[in-house]
């Protein structure tokens, strides 16, 4: 389903109208969400999706009410809105709301739906699937992948007249090739691309049909600290684990890494990463292309969050910018985010590594110590002992005991930032720019013979 | 033949593409000021699921089913005494409704899935064809054809017994219980933040197969949490309390966050003080509010046969366990017994019939420490080589794909005598007491774990001396439960609801019961993580 901006415009017209309050917020979200999946090297799951929703908040001084549905038909939208407003008015008044963002916001152009991906559908799924099965069954592993699809509208409209809308479709190639006897797993993969073409699916499927291979028979090392060479996915997860620190509220509150010495203190202007450490959000990113609309459909700009090292700037909702007599932000973290590269291949990452790990992915992270971004998480899919700037081998997978906080100044070599997903799946949006990662003295607690 | 792909965009609706909204978007669907909620045996949805069933065999499919949910979900936090919202907007009292179908087929031998909010016979007629074209279109990249074990035909209602329903109680009253425990919380001058929310969700659904069953069914979720947050120089601490149950609001009333308020309050302020444990080999005695998320991830995961097959390779992960182990592999000491369970009232994971229509059971997974059952649906009964489905399909949305869940996963209580947590703890020289859930995290094939908790008291000598911090411990599955030396018996067996459960790709949550008696298990590695 696709949804032109006149579509979603009627829809929240129509709501708007239909509903009376001090103001009005209406959510838009729809179109097509597909997928395809296989495992042992045949389809298991193939898909197509079709949902849409609004979510209606009516506004009566300092009290609100949400409410949503599915169904636009009238009867289904009349009694969202009555609901909504019989819960607006018999909740208690709440101080932090603030009212809806007014018109007009200059919203960057970003033009997130190529034609490619929006056609693109089951059969050419099921065709990239073939030619990722031929690879593995040439290269004699099986194949276990995933190819999801998004073509997505959402939409913010008020009853001061904003109209915010961004339509995009992007699609991920991601797999992981184990060996029929189980000793070997070699992970590759693509995510959020806007420019379907850029999938490979065979020269992914031979990246991880050849890790799967390396990989067999890995042996036990000693655990302790390493230097690890991150490829781009197990660098995305870890990059992902600093962002909430980046709210100003908890930071300022006292309950997270950003937090100084000091209740009610920040590290904001204070150097806490290595020099070659910048994360920004760079709306309008000719790669990313994704959305411009920013919380409560502020128009986003681009914004460096850390700069060399330097905190320059922690997110502000609305109510806590005018609580603290801050300036707002337009753009959230997770919006277009991108870590600086630098220029180094993996090649040479190994090349310059006396001993060390070469990682391929992390995975189940789960935070240990929210104060100092301690985080515990296992390696995966294909782990090599580097020697004297070589892989001398595979070797079997370490839980790790660590995170952003101590790796993120220990780093020493970048390459070149690519699409990743930071998230722990790939079915929200969720794609940065990240580069593999160069980081010395990693910390890995225990082995697993997990393969 | 697989059709074109611009075949397929046609029947996907890409000719919506016009001014203004389209027909479709409002067409007539469901009127939830005149239907409540779809009555018992309405027959139209009888007559619409038979709209797919005949549509899919005119197409040529082997199988077909429709399944219909409406889910109406409210959820209310309060924050030091002021109402929350949540993300999205949601949170503060609001509420949110989904309700559409989703058809699923076997045609070439190959699934077929495709869903829709739009709940019309036209509709359904046409997302069946979809699916049916999806299925054809994966035929080429298929080795084998899905193979179903065979199930009765089935036309029964079924539902969640409630003493109180959470719909019929006014929001005021939710508001207020919730201010009453996070007001006594706040009497605590050393609490930073006092959070105490509640969450409702009712769910109906039927289900129509090609098998000839018709399944409609009704299913009530509770849940509460209190959450106390306190700062001591750097350490920052939140205690927590929590009950999920598949029941009704008596559940929340049972849970008695008021009464424990206090407790809470005074507990996240001693761990904000609390000095490190010491690392090394403890003793552990964990209680079933710890021992429910350690099931889930090392039992309950690692028993499931469709990643032992493979087909959670590329996200969820394999298992250390595989087929020929059944019978075989002792996966624990002589008191490790576990079944699962999709009949257990207020379960999470409790229905009548799974989501192919196979009806609820209870079986045993462990027993005596051996591993003796596997988790298995329609689809995956025959690799274990049994005729019959043990009913673990699920899906947790009318947009989302049925496939194989873990159900309720319980861990038998001892036998009546033994012992309880204060002798299990006088049988400790150095160990750890270990009250609910925090950091968590396992492998891909459920070997290596590491957990935290909530809260956690040294033991010396046979007495609990005081609160620790900086505690996790590490767990090498079939290890650990070798080291299980005693299970509380029978009256300290508790229910502990889960969610979150991700698995799946697109991923979907599940929400299962792992209940257990407490535990005392010996010598594990303790506070690694900090070291």
């Amino acid at each position: 389903m696709s949804y032109s901006r006149e579509d979603v415009k009627a829809i929240t017209d129509k709501v708007l109208n239909m509903a009376k309050a001090d103001a009005v917020e209406v959510r838009f979200a729809g179109g097509e969400r597909s997928a395809t999946r296989y495992a042992n090297s045949t389809i298991t799951a193939n898909l197509v999706e079709h949902d849409q929703e609004v979510q209606i908040t009516v506004f009566y001084g300092q009290k609100s009410a949400s409410t949503s549905t599915h169904q636009f038909d009238d009867g289904s939208l009349k009694s969202a809105i009555e609901q909504a407003q019989e819960l607006a008015k018999r909740r208690p008044d709440n101080p932090e709301l603030m009212p809806p963002v007014k018109p007009p916001q200059d919203y960057l152009a970003v033009d997130g739906a190529l034609p490619p991906a929006v056609a693109f559908g089951p059969a050419e799924r099921a065709r990239l699937v073939k030619q990722s099965v031929d690879v593995c069954e040439k290269k004699g592993v099986l194949g276990a992948g995933y190819i999801p699809k998004l073509h997505w509208t959402d939409a913010l409209a008020n009853s001061e007249g904003l109209f915010a809308y961004y339509r995009y479709a992007e699609a991920s190639f991601i797999l992981t090739c184990r060996t029929p006897d189980g000793t070997g797993s070699g992970w590759a993969g693509t995510t959020g691309l806007k420019d379907v073409t850029k999938i490979d699916a065979a020269a992914l499927s031979e990246v991880a049909a050849d890790k799967a291979l390396k990989s067999r028979k890995p042996r036990a090392i000693e655990p302790g600290n390493y230097t690890v060479i991150l490829e781009p996915r197990p660098a995305a997860r870890l990059l992902s684990l600093m962002l909430f620190s980046l709210n100003a509220r908890p930071a300022e509150e006292g309950r997270s890494f950003m937090s100084g010495a000091e209740r009610g203190t920040t590290k904001l202007g204070q150097k806490i990463f290595g020099e070659n450490v910048t994360i920004r959000s760079d709306v309008g990113n000719p790669i990313l292309r994704q959305t411009p609309i920013g919380p409560d459909g502020l128009a986003s700009r681009p914004i460096t969050w850390v700069e060399k090292g330097v905190v320059k700037n922690l997110f502000y909702d609305r109510y806590w910018a005018k609580k603290q007599n801050k300036a707002f932000s337009p753009t959230g973290p997770q919006q277009s985010l991108v870590m600086d590269g630098g220029d180094a291949t993996i090649d040479q990452m190994v090349k310059s590594t006396k001993r060390g790990l070469l990682i391929t992915f992390f995975w189940y992270i789960r935070p240990v110590e929210q104060m100092t971004l301690l985080n515990t998480g296992m390696t995966r899919d294909g782990m090599f002992l580097i020697e004297n700037g070589e892989i001398a081998g595979p070797v079997q997978n370490f839980r790790w005991n660590d995170g952003p906080a101590r790796a993120f100044n220990n780093i020493s070599m970048l390459g070149r930032a690519v699409p990743m997903h930071i998230g722990e799946a790939y079915d929200f949006p969720g794609t940065a720019l990240v580069p593999a990662m160069k980081i010395e003295d990693f910390r890995m607690t225990s082995i697993s013979p997990a393969v | 033949m697989p059709r074109s792909r611009r075949h397929f965009l046609q029947s996907l609706g890409a000719g919506a593409i016009v001014a203004g909204a389209p027909a479709w978007a409002f067409a007539r669907t469901f009127d939830p000021t005149r239907e409540p909620a779809p009555p018992v045996r309405d027959p139209k949805y009888r007559e619409w699921s038979t709209v797919a069933l005949a549509e899919a065999k005119r197409l040529g499919c082997s199988y077909s089913d429709i399944r219909f949910t409406r889910n109406r979900a409210q959820s209310i936090g309060v924050r030091n005494g002021q109402i929350l919202r949540g993300g999205g907007g949601f949170g503060g009292g609001d509420a949110t409704e989904t309700y559409g179908f989703g058809v699923r087929v076997i045609h070439s031998g190959v699934w077929g899935f495709a869903s829709s909010p739009l709940v019309t016979p036209e509709e359904i007629k046409r997302v069946t064809g979809i699916a049916t074209d999806v299925a054809r279109a994966s035929a080429i990249a298929k080795k084998r054809d899905v193979q179903l074990a065979g199930v009765p035909a089935y036309d029964e209602f079924w539902q969640v017994s409630i003493e109180k329903d959470p719909w019929e109680v006014p929001l005021e009253e939710k508001v207020e219980h919730l201010r009453s425990v996070t007001s006594t919380m706040q009497k605590n001058p050393a609490v930073m933040f006092a959070v105490a929310s509640m969450s409702f969700e009712h769910e109906w659904k039927y289900l129509a197969t090609s098998e000839g069953s018709f399944i409609e069914q009704v299913f009530h979720f509770t849940s509460c949490d209190a959450d106390a947050t306190a700062r001591t120089g750097q350490q920052v601490k939140t205690r927590s309390y929590g009950q999920l149950g598949g029941a009704g609001y008596e559940f929340l009333l049972k849970a008695d966050m008021p009464g424990r308020a206090e407790r809470i309050a005074a507990e996240a302020v001693e761990h904000s003080m609390a000095k490190p444990v010491e690392r090394g080999l403890k003793d552990l005695v964990l209680l079933p509010s710890h021992l429910g998320l350690t099931i889930h991830e090392i039992v309950a995961h690692a028993t499931e046969v469709d990643r032992i097959a493979g087909y959670e390779a590329n996200y969820a992960g394999t298992s250390f366990v595989k087929i020929a182990d059944l019978g075989k592999l002792k996966y624990g000491s002589k008191h490790f017994n576990v079944s699962a369970d999709r009949t257990f009232p207020t379960g999470m994971a409790t229905v009548g019939f799974d989501d192919d229509g196979v009806k609820a059971q209870k079986w045993p997974l462990v027993k005596e420490g051996i591993l003796v059952g596997l988790q298995t649906n329609r689809e995956t009964a025959h690799l274990v080589d049994e005729k019959e489905s043990r009913g673990c399909t699920f899906a947790n949305h009318w947009r989302n794909y049925p496939f194989l869940r873990m159900p309720n996963v319980q861990l038998e209580p001892g036998p009546k005598g033994s012992p309880t947590v204060d002798q299990m703890i006088a049988d400790v020289k150095d160990g750890v007491l270990v009250d609910g859930s925090g950091s968590f995290s396992i492998d891909q094939q459920r070997y290596n774990g590491q957990f935290g908790g909530d809260a956690f008291w040294e033991i010396k000598n046979g007495k609990k001396t005081r609160m620790v911090s900086d505690f996790t411990y590490n767990a090498i599955t079939t290890d650990f439960w070798a080291n299980l030396d005693a299970v509380g018996p029978p009256e300290t067996w508790e229910h502990h609801g889960l969610t979150g459960d991700a698995k799946g790709q697109p991923v979907q949550s599940n929400h299962p019961s792992h209940g257990s008696a407490p535990c005392l298990i010996r010598k594990i590695m303790v506070g690694a993580a900090y070291a």
